[in-house]
C-alpha cells in the first residue's frame, strides 16, 4: 500500500468535508421531522431530487440557480405542509412516504426522462486555488448553506418561544397543547420547513452532480447513517455527523480503494450505537 | 365558576367515566378521591382538554369549552399539574417555566410570574439552567406546579401531587397548594391520599367505577362510616 502524497491527502480531506456538508444538508429535514414529529419521511430524498430537477429546468431557462430558491423554497414549504396535513388527516403509516418516493421518481422520469442531466451554470466550473488545493464553488456554496441552515434552526429552537414550543412538542405534545401550544399548526410549520430544506439540498445536488432519477436511492443509506449518528431532532447533528462520515470515507478512499468507502459510514454507525445505546 | 356537567369519556368502546358532574367555585379548593382505576385521571385530563369528551359539557363561567381545540383550554384559565409530572425533561427548568406562560396573555407577565414561582419554590431559582430531568422527585413536582402557575390559571388542576414523594416533601407540597388557593386560585385536587385531600378541601367528590358515588363537605362525607372505612382505613 503506497502512502498518498500530502496534496492528495489534503484534497481528500476537503472533498470529505464538502460531501459531508451535503449529507448534512440532506439529513437536516429528515432528522427534524423524525426527531420532533416522529415522522420518518422517506420521500425527503425524492423531494430533494425534484428540487434538483426544478433548479435544472429553471436554470436552463436562464435563471440564476441561486435565484431559483425564491420559487422553490415557498413551493416546497407549501408541499411539505400539505403532505403533513394529509398524513395527519388520514393518519396513515409512514410507509406511504415510500410510495410517494416512487410516485415522484416516476414523475421525474416522465418529465425529464431517465437520461442523465447536467445543469449548465456560471457556477459549475468556478474553482479557487488555496495553496496546492482546489476548492470548487458549488461545494463551497453547499457547505455555506448547510452551515447557515443548521445554525439558524439551532438558534430558532434554542432562543425563540416558537422554537421552544417545538421542542416541547417533541417531548410531550399533549402537555404542550395543554399550555396553549398549537401542536397541529407548529407541526405543519416544521414539515413545511423540512420540505423547504429538501429543496435547498436539491439546489446543491443540481450544482455539483449529474442527475438521474435512480440516484434518489443512492443517498438514502449514508444520509440515514448521518441522521442517526447526529442524534434525531438535533439540528447540528446531521452536519457534524455528515462531515465525520464524509471525511472518514474520503480518507478510506485515499488510503485503500473507493469500494471500501460505504463500509466506513455503517461501521461508524454500528460502533456509535453499541457505545451509546438508547440514543435514538 | 367552573362546572362539569354529566360528562362521559371513553377509551375505545368502554366508558371510563360517565354521568360525572362536579363544580368548583371561584377560589374554592375541591377534591376528587377514589380508588385506583376509578377514572380520576381521566376526569382531570378531560377538564384540561387532554382527552375529548363524548357527552356532557365543561363550563367556565357558563361558557361551554367542550368544542374548543386542545390548545385553547389554557386560555380559559385552566392549567394542569399532570400525573407523573410530565415535565419537558430535556429542557431547562427556565424553559419549562417559560412554556407554562406560552400563551400571549401569560407571556406579557412572564417576568413577574417567574419571580413569584421562584419565591414560592426557592430551590428552583438555584436550578433555572439545569435540565428538568435531572431534578429530584420533589423538585420535579415543584417545577410541575410552577409551570402551571406560570400560566396564570384561575383553576389549577392537580393530579396525584403526592405520588412518589417522601412524606416530608408531601407536606411541603400541600402547604404550597394551600397557599396558592389562599391567593385566590381555585384548585381541583385528585388524590389517592384521601386523608390529606379531605383535610384541605372545602368540597369533595368520591369517584367509584367512573361515577360520582358521593359528594359533599369533607366533614359530612367522613361522617359516613363506609366512606371512612374505604378511604381512611
Amino acid at each position: 500500500m503506497a502512502l498518498p502524497s500530502l496534496t492528495l491527502l489534503g484534497q481528500s480531506l476537503l472533498s470529505g468535508l464538502f460531501i459531508g456538508a451535503l449529507y448534512g444538508l440532506l439529513g437536516l429535514g429528515l432528522s427534524l421531522s423524525w426527531g420532533m414529529l416522529r415522522q420518518i419521511n422517506l420521500a425527503h430524498f425524492a423531494l430533494a431530487f425534484l428540487g434538483a430537477y426544478l433548479t435544472y429546468q429553471l436554470a436552463g431557462a436562464g435563471i440564476n440557480p441561486l435565484a431559483t430558491l425564491a420559487v422553490i423554497v415557498p413551493c416546497f414549504f407549501a408541499l411539505g405542509a400539505l403532505m403533513h396535513w394529509l398524513l395527519a388527516r388520514f393518519s396513515v403509516s409512514a410507509l406511504v412516504t415510500f410510495g410517494l418516493t416512487a410516485i415522484i421518481e416516476a414523475l421525474i422520469q416522465w418529465i425529464w426522462t431517465a437520461d442523465f442531466r447536467r445543469m449548465e451554470s456560471g457556477y459549475s466550473d468556478v474553482k479557487f486555488r488555496v495553496g496546492a488545493l482546489y476548492v470548487a464553488l458549488p461545494e463551497l456554496l453547499t457547505l455555506a448553506m448547510a452551515l447557515a441552515l443548521s445554525l439558524a434552526v439551532w438558534a430558532w429552537l434554542r432562543h425563540t418561544y416558537t422554537g421552544k414550543a417545538m421542542r416541547a412538542i417533541a417531548e410531550d405534545a399533549p402537555i404542550a397543547a395543554a399550555f396553549g401550544v398549537d401542536v397541529h399548526g407548529l407541526s405543519l410549520l416544521l414539515s413545511g420547513l423540512c420540505a423547504a430544506f429538501a429543496g435547498v439540498a436539491g439546489l446543491s445536488l443540481a450544482l455539483s452532480y449529474t442527475l438521474a432519477p435512480g440516484q434518489i436511492y443512492a443517498w438514502l443509506g449514508v444520509v440515514f447513517a448521518a441522521v442517526m449518528l447526529g442524534g434525531l431532532g438535533n439540528p447540528l447533528g446531521p452536519l457534524v455527523a455528515g462531515i465525520v462520515i464524509g471525511v472518514s470515507e474520503a480518507l478510506t478512499m485515499a488510503f485503500t480503494a473507493p469500494a471500501w468507502a460505504p463500509l466506513v459510514s455503517f461501521s461508524l454507525l454500528i460502533v456509535v450505537l453499541l457505545a451509546r445505546p438508547g440514543r435514538i | 365558576m367552573f362546572e362539569v356537567e354529566r360528562i362521559r369519556v371513553s377509551y375505545g368502546a368502554a366508558p371510563a367515566i360517565s354521568e360525572v358532574s362536579i363544580r368548583v367555585g371561584a377560589g374554592e379548593l375541591a377534591c376528587v378521591v377514589g380508588p385506583n382505576g376509578a377514572g380520576k385521571t381521566t376526569l382531570i385530563n378531560a377538564i384540561a382538554g387532554l382527552h375529548p369528551i363524548e357527552a356532557g359539557a365543561l363550563r367556565m363561567d357558563g361558557r361551554d369549552l367542550s368544542r374548543l381545540p386542545r390548545h385553547a383550554f389554557c386560555g380559559e384559565g385552566i392549567a394542569i399539574v399532570p400525573e407523573g409530572r410530565r415535565l419537558f425533561a430535556g429542557m431547562s427548568v427556565r424553559e419549562n417555566l417559560e412554556l407554562g406562560s406560552y400563551r400571549r396573555a401569560a407571556r406579557a407577565r412572564r417576568g413577574a410570574s417567574l419571580e413569584r414561582v421562584c419565591d414560592v419554590f426557592p430551590v428552583l431559582r438555584e436550578r433555572l439552567e439545569q435540565a428538568a430531568g435531572t431534578l429530584s422527585g420533589g423538585e420535579q413536582q415543584m417545577l410541575a406546579i410552577g409551570r402551571a402557575l406560570m400560566a396564570q390559571p384561575r383553576l389549577l388542576l392537580l393530579d396525584e401531587p403526592s405520588l412518589g414523594l417522601a412524606p416530608a416533601v408531601v407536606l411541603a407540597v400541600f402547604d404550597v397548594i394551600r397557599e396558592i388557593n389562599a391567593s385566590g386560585v381555585a384548585v381541583l385536587l385528585v388524590e389517592q391520599n384521601a386523608a390529606l385531600a379531605l383535610e384541605l378541601a372545602a368540597r369533595a367528590y368520591v369517584l367509584e367505577e367512573g361515577r360520582i358515588a358521593a359528594e359533599g363537605r369533607p366533614a359530612e362525607l367522613l361522617a359516613r362510616p363506609h366512606i371512612r372505612r374505604a378511604y381512611l382505613g
